[in-house]
């Protein structure tokens, strides 16, 4: 259920910086199992996101599919980014914002009353551009931080399982194991990326939404976040905003084109398609401008 | 990346696909002079096309290499890069025609100076060569004008190169019981068969020009399957 009670209204600055946030159901046994995630479907149905009276994105009908990576392109300011923090309710945490339209998680709408957005961010988890670990934090402590807020106190060898399941998840755990006291801000770039990820995933959320994820890492770093990427949309449904075509031709299997008509005007999704068809046939002219670099 | 890289990308990629048609009237070339070779037992003329071929290999290898740049450092999708697989197909195609002329001038020697000659046969022969040509033109157009159904009707022109084939083989059962002759003939059917395999290989470009307008490849004809 979406609208479990126990959580904690806070919790959300903790899921703006990098984790999802608190939830109760199924934690305490996912701390020591393998993980209880199954990936979820969402559905959007003529969303509309505004900043004030500003229309940032209209009219978006979408499905996005379970065990799948879609990727959102466009050129900057077409309101893909806008559009991915709605998925997970944090659009709202912006001043003046807001939404219309329906965003559901296997059918369940997301910002129905009653609702808990705190819950919601725990099911939907954010990495970001940056890399932002905690800087006052232990490598450990990054990881675990998010179980702390979600279900207090766990027995010292429930959080160690937790905290090892999600850096193996991350493909971190043999880089950073025999330094788990040590500062995360010590590791590299693409180790932090990797360190978010597994706090993302430390709370065993059912959605992972990436926004740029590679954009400050070097090719290397990028590949194992992509490989990474990759395998975790076996459990995981991932929706990533990227800059990078080729790097979402790579990595996603679905792809959404979102465009502006002109600058002030609304964001719209072109075209939502195999990955495969939108690099080498896709069927707006749009896309293929945007895809072929014929644009500005 | 800023406006004028992007255009001389497009540009670059609109003279290669010039460049690799212009590979079809080198061959188109060739293929005249290989029937002017044939018609006159001119055995220097075929020297001349067995040399040349080696412009032919130069500039696919060229324009080979310079798609393939353009792959490692453009990123080409959707249409760009359907054009350049296609253009890479062309390419093929168009130095297997070039060999094929090669493989008829290189038995015009083996009949000797004054071959019993059917005419007949050689008429065949050179009606076969003239179709051929025109499918070469044809080919060329449809690609530059990503004309589709130009593309189709190249299967068309090729059954009449198919018919005139099929008469020469005929004509070879038929040639009598002579040895010079019969061994003339058996020569001339290798020279028809590699003529028909051009105007195959004209087909195939027609069928690279349906993928890149639609996306889709699809052969024309399926010798395997002909119903289809």
């Amino acid at each position: 259920m979406l609208g479990a009670a126990g959580t904690k209204r806070d919790a959300a600055e903790a899921g703006s910086a990098g984790t999802a946030a608190t939830g109760t159901a199924g934690l305490t046994q996912g701390a020591s199992a393998v993980t209880g995630a199954v990936a979820k479907t969402i559905e959007m149905r003529e969303v509309n996101l505004f900043y004030g009276a500003f229309h940032a994105v209209e009219d978006v009908t979408m499905t996005i599919e379970p065990n799948k990576v879609t990727a959102l392109i466009g050129s900057s300011g077409c309101g893909k980014t806008t559009f991915l923090r709605s998925l997970n309710r944090m659009h709202e945490l912006t001043p003046g914002a807001s939404v219309k339209g329906e965003i559901s998680l296997d059918g369940e709408d997301i910002y129905a009353p009653g609702v808990d957005p705190v819950q919601v961010r725990r099911l939907i988890g954010m990495v970001f551009q940056s890399p932002n670990p905690f800087p006052t934090m232990s490598i450990y402590d990054n990881v675990a931080a998010g179980l702390n807020l979600n279900v207090g106190k766990l027995k010292k060898t429930q959080k160690d399982a937790a905290v090892e399941r999600s850096l193996r998840g991350a493909n971190l755990w043999e880089e950073v194991k025999d330094r788990l006291d040590k500062p995360g801000l010590g590791l590299s770039g693409g180790q932090q990326q990797r360190l978010c990820i597994a706090r993302a995933i430390a709370v065993e959320p059912e959605v992972l939404l990436m926004d740029e994820p590679c954009s400050a890492l070097d090719p290397v770093a990028t590949l194992a976040i992509e490989d990474l990427i990759g395998e975790l949309k076996s459990r995981y449904t991932i929706v990533i905003v990227t800059h990078n075509m080729q790097q979402a031709a790579r990595a996603s299997d679905l792809t959404a084109f979102f465009n502006l008509e002109e600058s002030g005007k609304p964001g719209r999704l072109v075209e939502l398609g195999q990955t495969e068809t939108i690099f080498t046939n896709p069927t707006q002219q749009a896309t293929e401008d945007y895809v072929s670099g014929r644009f500005g | 990346m800023p406006e004028s890289a992007r255009s001389e990308y497009q540009e670059e990629l609109s003279n290669l696909e010039a460049g690799g048609l212009g590979g079809l009237d080198m061959v188109s070339v060739a293929l005249a002079r290989t029937l002017e070779a044939v018609e006159h037992q001119d055995i220097e003329l075929a020297q001349l096309v067995v040399a040349d071929d080696d412009c032919i290999d130069g500039h696919y290898l060229e324009v080979h290499q310079s798609l393939i740049t353009l792959l490692a450092t453009q990123s080409p999708v959707a249409t760009d890069l359907r054009l350049i697989s296609a253009l890479l197909h062309v390419l093929k195609s168009v130095e297997r025609m070039g060999d094929q002329c090669v493989n008829i001038c290189k038995v015009i020697p083996l009949t000797g100076n004054e071959p019993p000659a059917d005419q007949e046969m050689v008429a065949l022969i050179l009606g076969m060569g003239k179709q051929t040509r025109a499918l070469i033109v044809q080919a060329k157009r449809a690609f530059a004008e990503r004309d589709i159904e130009l593309a189709r009707d190249l299967v068309r022109q090729d059954d009449f190169v198919d018919d005139l084939n099929r008469d020469c083989f005929r004509l070879a059962l038929e040639i009598g019981d002579d040895a010079d002759r019969r061994e003339w003939a058996m020569t001339m059917l290798l020279a028809a068969r590699a003529i028909e395999r051009i105007a195959d290989n004209a087909v195939d470009i027609g069928e690279q020009v349906a993928f890149v307008v639609t996306g889709l490849f699809r052969e024309f004809e399926d010798a395997s399957h002909p119903s289809v």
